[in-house]
C-alpha cells in the first residue's frame, strides 16, 4: 500500500510539472506584460531580466526576442473583443501608432511562419505604407485582394500579427507606455 | 478517498518542482534553440547572410521579413573577437545574445553614429587580462563584454522598399567578425 500512494505521487507530480511547465512554455510569460488593447509586449523579454519562463518560452520556440534597445514588439492574437484573429474574416488594423523611427508590422501562422500569396507581401513598414492624412494607419487582412494597404491573410483560421517599433522612446517599454496609443483591430464579415 | 489525500497533496507539492526545475532548465535543454538553428549556417567566428524567411522555410520563427539579417554565432574561448558592421541609409541594428538566447546588448545606427560600427567582443577574462595601455583604453573603443563564451551577434538592416533589397543585401556582405590577435 505504501509503494502503491508513494507511486500516486510520484505520478502526480511528474504529469502536473511537466504539464505545467509545457503549457507555461508554449502561452508565453505573464510577468512584465505592457497591454495596450489587443496588443501585448514583454519589453523584459529583450532584457537580461527576462524571466524563466520567458527564457524557457523563447528556447522552446527557437525564437530570439527583440532586444529592447532595438525596438519592442506587441503582439495580437485577438482583435478588440477578444475574438481570435480569423483570417477567413476582413481583420481592420486602424489608429495612429506611438512614435517610433521605424515599425514594421508582419502577419504569421500560429508557428511563427509567414503566410503564403502570390504577392510576397507578409506586411507593411512604416516608408512604404500609405498613410492616411490624418498619420494614422489603415491596413485590412482579408484572403481577396482589395484596394489600400492590404495583408493576405491566404485565409487562415488563426492568425498572429506583430507591430514592431524600432528605435521607440524608452518610457513605452515601461509601464508609464500605458497611455501609449495603439491601431484598433476589428473583424469584419466573418463566415 | 481520504487515503489518497495525502499522496495526492505530495504528488502535487512534486509536481510543483518538477515545474521550477524544467522552467529553469529549459533554455539549457532545448535543442532546437535560436543557438542550434543559427550555429547550423556556417562554422562560428564568421559572419553569414540568414536567408530570407519564406513562408515554407525559415532559419528562426517570427523574422521581421522587412528586415535583412546577418549572424555571427561566435566562441570566445580561443580569442577575442573584433566586429565592422557597415550601416545602411535606413536603419541598422546589432543585438547580443547569451549562449542561451539571453539580449545582453544592443546598439543601433544612430546610437552608434558612424557608417560603420567597430566593437570588440570579449569574456570579462579576456578584458581584465588588456594591457593597461593608454592607446589601448583609448575612449572611442568599444568593448562589449559577453557573459558567456559562446553567443550569437544579430546584425540586422532594414529593406524600406523591395527595389532597394540587393544593394542592403551587398552591403551586409562587408559585415565581418574576426579573431583579434
Amino acid at each position: 500500500m505504501r509503494v502503491f500512494n508513494v507511486l500516486i505521487a510520484l505520478a502526480v507530480g511528474i504529469v502536473s510539472g511537466l504539464g505545467l511547465t509545457w503549457l507555461a512554455s508554449a502561452r508565453g510569460s505573464n510577468f512584465g506584460t505592457v497591454q495596450i488593447g489587443a496588443w501585448t509586449a514583454w519589453p523584459k523579454s529583450g532584457t537580461v531580466e527576462a524571466d524563466p519562463y520567458a527564457r524557457a518560452t523563447f528556447a522552446r520556440a527557437g525564437e530570439l526576442p527583440l532586444g529592447l534597445a532595438d525596438g519592442i514588439a506587441f503582439v495580437a492574437t485577438t482583435d478588440d473583443a477578444g475574438a481570435r484573429l480569423d483570417g477567413r474574416c476582413d481583420i481592420r488594423i486602424e489608429g495612429r501608432l506611438p512614435p517610433a523611427r521605424y515599425w514594421t508590422l508582419t502577419v504569421y501562422d500560429p508557428r511563427g511562419r509567414l503566410i503564403d500569396n502570390v504577392a510576397d507581401r507578409y506586411g507593411y513598414n512604416s516608408a512604404e505604407i500609405v498613410w492616411r492624412p490624418d498619420a494614422a494607419i489603415e491596413i485590412v487582412l482579408a484572403p481577396r485582394a482589395r484596394d489600400g494597404n492590404w495583408i493576405p491573410s491566404g485565409g487562415r483560421d488563426r492568425l498572429i500579427a506583430v507591430l514592431r517599433l524600432y528605435d521607440a522612446p524608452v518610457g513605452l517599454g515601461s509601464r508609464s507606455g500605458d497611455a501609449a496609443e495603439m491601431p484598433a483591430i476589428r473583424q469584419e464579415y466573418c463566415p | 478517498m481520504r487515503a489518497y489525500a495525502l499522496p495526492l497533496i505530495a504528488g502535487l507539492v512534486l509536481g510543483g518542482l518538477v515545474h521550477i526545475v524544467t522552467t529553469l532548465t529549459m533554455p539549457r535543454f532545448a535543442s532546437e534553440d535560436a543557438f542550434a538553428r543559427l550555429a547550423r549556417l556556417g562554422p562560428p567566428n564568421v559572419v553569414q547572410i540568414i536567408p530570407d524567411s519564406t513562408p515554407s522555410q525559415a532559419t528562426l520563427p517570427r523574422m521581421d521579413p522587412a528586415f535583412l539579417s546577418a549572424v555571427c554565432v561566435y566562441d570566445l574561448s580561443s580569442a577575442a573577437l573584433r566586429v565592422r558592421i557597415p550601416t545602411t541609409a535606413d536603419y541598422t541594428s546589432v543585438s547580443f545574445y547569451t549562449r542561451y538566447g539571453l539580449a545582453y546588448y544592443a546598439l543601433n545606427d544612430h546610437a552608434a553614429g558612424a557608417r560603420t560600427i567597430e566593437l570588440q567582443l570579449m569574456t570579462p577574462a579576456q578584458r581584465a587580462a588588456l594591457p593597461e595601455d593608454e592607446d589601448i583604453t583609448a575612449a572611442d573603443r568599444l568593448i562589449i563584454e559577453s557573459p558567456t563564451a559562446e553567443g550569437i551577434v544579430m546584425i540586422r538592416a532594414l529593406v524600406r522598399e523591395r527595389g532597394l533589397r540587393e544593394t542592403i543585401r551587398a552591403r551586409l556582405t562587408e559585415a565581418s567578425c574576426s579573431p583579434i590577435g
